[in-house]
């Protein structure tokens, strides 16, 4: 498993995480988004890990999974809460905070 | 040497704070006694310097400075805050706290019935304590501090009613007119520590013999500017229109502030910077001229006003002139002895005429007044004490401490056949007056039919009995107040005599009184056609020379028109202009710009990538 093997699947994922998120209206869905950028990021920093033989990787990928989770919880309870009072989800809709 | 000293200070300021700061915790009942108890606090306190003063040599009683803690160390300019205990600054703390505590006493009956009386001693106590920071002050920086705050207390007591809209104009004329005198003090200040370095008394006083000869113009100008000051704070020609206008204040308030101490403060300063006066004798002239000016100058409109406080002002203005005369002639100690026996007398004279008021409900007229006599047996008998020792009836203590100064305004180095003439007339008509307002309230038939006189209560009286002795026998403290004040300034004032210029002064003032009686007691029914003859006289006068208008029409109506105009073209058409043209444009501009603020989160979402791929083209290749 070669560096370029490694940047490029983190590249691709993350380039379609940042697709889905710009284009797909559904917010679980860029949530998803979200997180294949996030992971993207965390494969980079597990892969290098591995090739540098050093930990510090892993711990900060475990740190970011900590905080997506943590984020992940926050973002569902807005969506429910969106979806409770308006029975609409789509995001093009949201756009009270129009200037 | 004092290291007690600043226990004068803080009992005025103590009760200052919590009268005004605790504000229910301390009942209306004990309000009053604590307020009088501080002063009388303070006042015992200066009873103890002073013992303490007399027992040591004569050397040893100046220069008594002392840091209490530093207040400002920066670079070269080092700051203490000093008070100074020496025979001058105690024989002002004696008259500040005296009188003063028995005023405050006075105000326990007399502002009994206010609904603010907390108010109003928290307010005297902040004046006492701003005349002891005054009076103690070792350096010309903390003398501004207790200049201005003077100025402050008195704002503050004559606008006391202040539902009164004639009394808050008045309040806010005296603090106009004090702030006058104040940048003259700063401007002195500054061209003090600019010359010397430094604003500390001691080190000043040291430098100034030795840097200047006589009449240096760089002394000519510091003293001037000081003058400004002085002459501000005592209503002296031309700053003067000021202190008939604070009458309006509370009568205790005119006693205590208008008559026996912060006006005095002038002649305070000269007096405690004679070095610098001394090294400038053009100054001394002015001073002399001004006050002999300013008393004849009140004294010619006191005869004819009819308000019974306004009347006792003009006197207070006209006496204050005297004491100017007496240091600009280089006879200090008899300024300051004058200094004190008005602060008795003139203090009786308020404290009487508010006992007066008091008991006519607030009727200030004395042409309703009369026949008081026998309804007011201590004031009847209090205020003609004051009348006699204003008018300088022989062996009352006015006669002493004015009968030194009318001698030295012909015979010391200074003076001269004017200053003489001048001054006897003021006495002629000083007697005149105060003996025309005498006889007027106190003899005859009340003009008020409807008005109930009554003695007013002890906590009133008490105080103008103890005046009323002071005002009687203080003269006998002539020679001790110059053995006493010596050390300060380096020398005793010299003590004419002269027999026939004495006699001259004592028949005029006789004369002054017999003249006021004779037209108003004996002969009222002259007074009508004398009035008639004299009518052109009589309208200048009663108009104080017309000065309030002159003012008027010189500074207050072109400084109005050009606030308007300003006000028109600068401030609507300039500035309001400016400030709404930048936001009207700020806001055209923000029409395009917030077009980019969608509101859709996925717009957002292009921009941020677009931005990052941004930065990344710019990291990767440039």
């Amino acid at each position: 498993m070669g560096q370029e093997f490694i940047l490029l699947v983190s590249a691709t994922v993350f380039c379609i995480g940042a697709f889905g998120f710009m284009v797909r209206k559904n917010p679980l869905i860029m949530f998803m988004s979200v997180e294949l950028m996030l992971n993207s990021v965390n494969f980079l920093l597990i892969g290098y890990s591995n090739i540098l033989k050093s930990l510090d990787g892993q711990i900060f990928a475990l740190m970011i999974m900590a905080v997506a989770a943590a984020e992940v919880v926050v973002g569902l309870a807005l969506i429910l809460t969106i979806f409770r009072t308006r029975h609409d989800l789509n995001v093009d809709h949201l756009d009270s905070l129009k200037g | 040497m004092f290291g007690y000293g600043w226990l004068v200070l803080i009992a005025p300021l103590l009760g200052f704070l919590s009268l005004s700061c605790l504000g229910k915790r301390i009942p209306r009942s004990i309000a009053g006694y604590l307020g009088c108890a501080t002063v009388g606090f303070a006042f015992f306190i200066s009873l103890i310097l002073l013992v303490h003063l007399s027992v040591l040599e004569p050397e040893e009683r100046v220069g008594g400075a002392q840091a209490l803690y530093t207040w400002i160390d920066s670079g070269q300019f080092h700051l203490d805050f000093a008070i100074l205990i020496d025979p001058l600054s105690v024989f002002m703390f004696l008259i500040v706290t005296g009188v003063g505590f028995l005023i405050h006493v006075y105000s326990l009956g007399y502002m009994e019935h206010d609904p603010e009386f907390k108010r109003f001693f928290a307010y005297l106590n902040l004046f006492i304590f701003s005349m002891c920071v005054l009076v103690s002050a070792a350096d010309f920086f903390f003398l501004i501090v207790g200049w201005a705050l003077v100025g402050l207390a008195s704002y503050l007591l004559i606008g006391f009613w202040r539902d009164k809209p004639s009394a808050v104009l008045a309040a806010r004329k005296a603090f106009v007119m004090n702030v006058i005198g104040d940048v003259g003090m700063l401007v002195a200040a500054f061209m003090i520590f600019e010359t010397f370095g430094s604003l500390s008394y001691q080190k000043v006083f040291e430098m100034a013999p030795t840097m200047f000869l006589a009449n240096d113009m760089n002394m000519i100008l510091i003293t001037l500017f000081l003058l400004v000051g002085a002459f501000a704070k005592s209503a002296q020609l031309p700053l003067h229109t000021w202190l008939p206008d604070a009458m309006e204040g509370p009568t205790p308030v005119s006693a205590l502030i208008h008559a026996a101490t912060m006006v005095t403060a002038g002649v305070y300063l000269v007096a405690r910077c004679h070095t610098l006066f001394e090294l400038a004798p053009f100054t001394m002239y002015v001073i002399a001229t001004v006050g002999i000016i300013t008393a004849t100058f009140a004294g010619t409109i006191a005869m004819v006003q009819t308000d019974i406080k306004r009347v006792i002002a003009y006197s207070t203005m006209s006496q204050l002139g005297y004491m100017f005369l007496a240091v600009g002639l280089g006879m200090f100690s008899f300024g300051m002895f004058h200094l004190m026996t008005h602060a008795f007398f003139k203090a009786l004279l308020f404290l009487g005429a508010g006992s007066v008021i008091h008991s006519l409900n607030e009727e200030q007229d004395i042409r309703k007044m009369g026949g008081l006599a026998k309804a007011m047996p201590v004031t009847y008998i209090t205020f003609l004490i004051g009348s006699l020792a204003l008018a300088g009836f022989p062996l009352t203590s006015g006669f002493f401490s004015k009968e030194a100064i009318i001698m030295g305004a012909y015979h010391s180095e200074m003076g001269n056949i004017l200053f003489w003439g001048l001054a006897v007339f003021t006495a002629g008509m000083t007697a005149f007056y105060t003996f025309r307002l005498f006889f007027c309230v106190f003899q005859g038939d009340l003009r008020t039919p409807d008005a109930h006189p009554h003695e007013s209560p002890v906590t009133m009286t008490g105080p103008l009995v103890i005046l009323g002795f002071f005002a009687l026998a203080a003269g006998v403290l002539g020679p001790w107040v110059d053995s006493f004040l010596s050390p300060v300034f380096g020398g005793h004032a010299e003590h004419y005599q002269d027999g026939f210029l004495e006699t001259i002064a004592v028949f005029v003032g006789l004369g002054g009184i017999m003249t006021a009686g004779l037209l108003y007691m004996v002969r009222s029914d002259k007074i009508e056609p004398i009035k008639e003859a004299l009518a052109p006289i009589q309208e200048i006068l009663f108009h104080k020379y017309y000065v309030d208008e002159i003012y008027d029409f010189l500074i207050v109506k072109p400084v109005k028109a050009i606030s308007v105009f300003l006000e028109d073209m600068g401030e609507k058409k300039g500035v309001d202009f400016a400030v709404d043209q930048v936001g009207e444009q700020v806001r055209e501009v923000s029409k395009y710009v917030s077009l980019w603020q969608s509101g859709r989160i996925r717009d957002y979402a292009v921009n941020m990538v677009a931005g990052m791929a941004l930065v990344l083209i710019f990291v990767a290749f440039l």
